[in-house]
């Protein structure tokens, strides 16, 4: 195959159709470059992305065909497989209902399902709500945890948050402040430094430039405010460093974002949830990205939630939910290399 | 948000004619870091307008390359009579040399005694306030005091205080850590009902009395990610934080919280408060720096004195080599004159609210 004509097969599920998730939709499908430079496949009810070409006064051609048994891929407009969910009276918007959270369920799975037959290559879900999928089934702490499940999958996973081409994971995520430090150990930085290394490459970045954030004030300060760097930390990145990984830390958590904002790394791995996120946030709030990390198909998705309070308005900003899009296309057309 | 600046009269000439009311005392700090090669940078920028002087060793400031003039003053009234044309500096004997870059314990009697000198001159109300260069923490043990766990215990020590809260001032945000340099694994331990109520009036206090704001909003971070999502991730959000914010909310304050601190920094957020007061140092250290690495300050609240110093350390690796910025420490002094400009407003016509 001639790798410059060579399109990425992406799936987009409206997530949950409660949410801004269809209007966002409807305006990414009217950008020109990602129509010409993508084959899509939506995946969902007619009807629900209709209801987004709506709120977002901005219209576009669903071509329905089977997946399954289809070429869904030369078609004259977008591909429409249609999943039938949730009837049109049950949606309400800015609201968590069942419905929507089974909804969200079924196209997850479908998608998901598509993903492991390879008819499309990744995977982009507008914003789901937590509560919602609970609601509807969801028996797991998040969506991420859900699909490693779904697909049978045994390695380690972890949420990656990126912005204009920096990321950040975390070693430890949705748990208490003062469990923290009991949790950090040399296995789950290891895993962490591993796996966002990996997954920059798949993203087509040749070296990544890895830092490992600190946990403590000062990076500990020799000691004298806490020991987990010279105990864990520092003994933990040397091993990954031996593994041909650029990487290096621990560095007090204050400035090492500074090093990104001088172009001195690509990723940062940060020990604990509010490390990573309030720098992260206060650099792009509106154009985060979130990329289902250690999933073995790439999934993304935007930062941000389901945004009931502007929810049907039309007025949603389509900045990170089009990095989410883009991004998956980047990682399909490097996702082989890397992995070689 | 109103930036310190915005206080600081457009004539700089203005403080020259206040007498030593405007004037700044700023320490040596450590002699082998960049401190002292940093105060001719500020003098350079500041010498029309504020009014500094420097108290070092002599020998010190000699083996420095003059970046600009110097002159030797006797005591701290003679600052306003020269500080245009030259950095003046009161002289305070080290015990030795100091070689750049290089630690050297024989010289903490001399760091520690000068930041004695520097507090009671402003105790004394002989000059407006102080600023602080960066030290070593060991300086205090290696003078043969207790093992004050900082430069702001230790002035507050001096001053009779022993609940200092320390603010961090950047031109986009203010923020005040309730607990400072503790490990991360006691950091639960640290905060308490009583410790949150103190550090909330002291600040509330120091944000009308000192930053002139009648009527001051403060934003309060939680302890947990997501603020604990109504407890499932932690419960120091209901237990401690949420009724010390009730009872101030009670009393008429404008103390909202506790927020997510992932989404309480950015831009939108940060317009609905004058303060941010956060749990722990890296909570409220990363938004500082990364929005504004190069011009945050370090303020202390709760002093009878007014002391401010510069964000930074020693950088004993840039000590000589005259590329590091003066940025922090010129708004530190900057900001101390206008805090003790304030102070002296509000004591003239006290606002209704305090």
């Amino acid at each position: 195959m001639n790798m410059t004509e060579r399109k990425p097969r992406i799936g987009i599920i409206p997530g949950d159709p409660s949410g801004i998730g269809t209007e966002l939709i409807a305006k990414l499908l009217n950008v020109e470059e990602v129509s010409n430079s993508n084959d899509v496949l939506l995946i969902g009810d007619r009807h629900v992305f209709e209801l987004g070409q709506a709120q977002a006064d901005k219209g576009y051609d669903l071509y329905p065909v089977d997946a399954w048994k289809d070429d869904w891929i030369n078609v004259p407009s977008f591909a429409h497989f249609e999943n039938p969910t949730i009837n049109p009276e049950e949606i309400v918007i800015g609201e968590v209902t069942l419905a929507s959270g089974t909804s969200a369920m079924a196209n997850l799975n479908l998608g998901l399902d598509l993903l492991r037959q390879g008819i499309i290559e990744a995977l982009v879900f507008a914003p789901f709500n937590k509560e919602a999928l609970k609601l509807g089934g969801l028996r797991f702490q998040d969506e991420l945890h859900h699909m490693k499940d779904y697909l049978n999958y045994e390695g380690y996973i972890t949420e990656l948050n990126t912005l204009d081409g920096f990321w950040t994971s975390r070693v430890t995520s949705h748990i208490a402040l003062k469990e923290v430090s009991d949790a950090i150990n040399e296995t789950r930085i290891i895993n962490s430094i591993n796996l966002i290394n990996k997954t920059l490459k798949r993203s087509g970045v040749k070296r990544p430039r890895i830092a490992v954030a600190a946990l403590n004030p000062h990076a500990g300060d020799g000691g004298n405010f806490g020991t987990e760097e010279i105990d864990v930390i520092a003994p933990s990145v040397k091993k990954a460093a031996l593994k041909q990984i650029a990487v290096d830390g621990p560095w007090p958590s204050d400035t090492v974002f500074l090093k990104y904002k001088n172009n001195e790394v690509d990723a940062i791995v940060t020990m604990y949830h509010d490390q990573g996120q309030i720098a992260l946030k206060l650099m792009g709030f509106d154009r985060g990205v979130t990329v289902l990390g250690g999933i073995p198909y790439p999934i993304t998705t935007a930062a941000h939630g389901t945004a009931f309070d502007i929810a049907g308005l039309g007025i949603a900003d389509i900045g990170a939910f089009r990095n989410a899009f883009e991004l998956a296309g980047t990682m399909v057309m490097n996702w082989e290399q890397a992995n070689g | 948000m109103i930036c310190p600046e915005t206080t600081i009269p457009s004539s700089g000439r203005l403080l020259l004619s206040e007498g030593n009311s405007s004037v700044i005392a700023l320490t040596s700090g450590e002699p082998s870091g960049v401190g002292l090669e940093l105060a001719f940078k500020a003098w350079q920028k500041l010498k029309g307008s504020h009014p500094f002087f420097l108290i070092a060793d002599r020998s010190h400031v000699n083996s420095l390359e003059q970046t600009c003039p110097v002159i030797e003053i006797q005591s701290p009234e003679n600052c306003l009579g020269v500080c245009e044309h030259a950095l003046p500096f009161l002289h305070y004997q080290f015990p030795t040399s100091s070689i750049p870059g290089h630690y050297n314990p024989e010289n903490a009697p001399g760091i520690v005694g000068s930041i004695e000198t520097a507090v009671q001159f402003a105790l004394d109300k002989r000059i407006a306030g102080i600023c602080t260069n960066p030290i070593t923490k060991e300086v205090f043990n290696h003078a043969g005091r207790k093992n004050y766990s900082g430069h702001t215990e230790f002035i507050a020590h001096l001053c009779g205080e022993d609940c200092p809260v320390m603010m961090l001032a950047g031109r986009k945000l203010r923020v005040v850590p309730l607990t400072r340099h503790i490990p991360l694994r006691s950091v639960h331990q640290g905060i308490s009902k009583k410790l949150l109520k103190q550090t909330l009036e002291i600040s509330l206090q120091s944000l009308r009395k000192d930053f002139g704001l009648q009527h001051p909003r403060i934003a309060v971070s939680g302890l947990n990610p997501h603020a604990g999502e109504g407890g499932l991730l932690g419960l120091e959000e209901k237990e401690i934080i949420e009724p010390v914010i009730r009872d101030f909310q009670i009393k008429g304050e404008n103390v909202q919280g506790p927020f997510s601190a992932d989404t309480m920094f950015h831009k939108k957020f940060r317009k609905t408060y004058d303060l941010a007061v956060s749990m722990y140092h890296d909570q409220a250290l990363i938004p500082v720096k990364t929005l504004d690495f190069y011009k945050s300050v370090n303020v202390t609240l709760g002093l009878p004195i007014v002391r401010t110093s510069p964000d930074h350390g020693t950088a004993f690796d840039m000590a000589r080599k005259g590329k590091a910025r003066a940025d922090s420490l010129i708004e530190a002094i900057k900001l101390a004159s206008t805090i003790q400009r304030n102070r002296i407003k509000n004591a003239r016509s006290p606002s209704p609210t305090s």
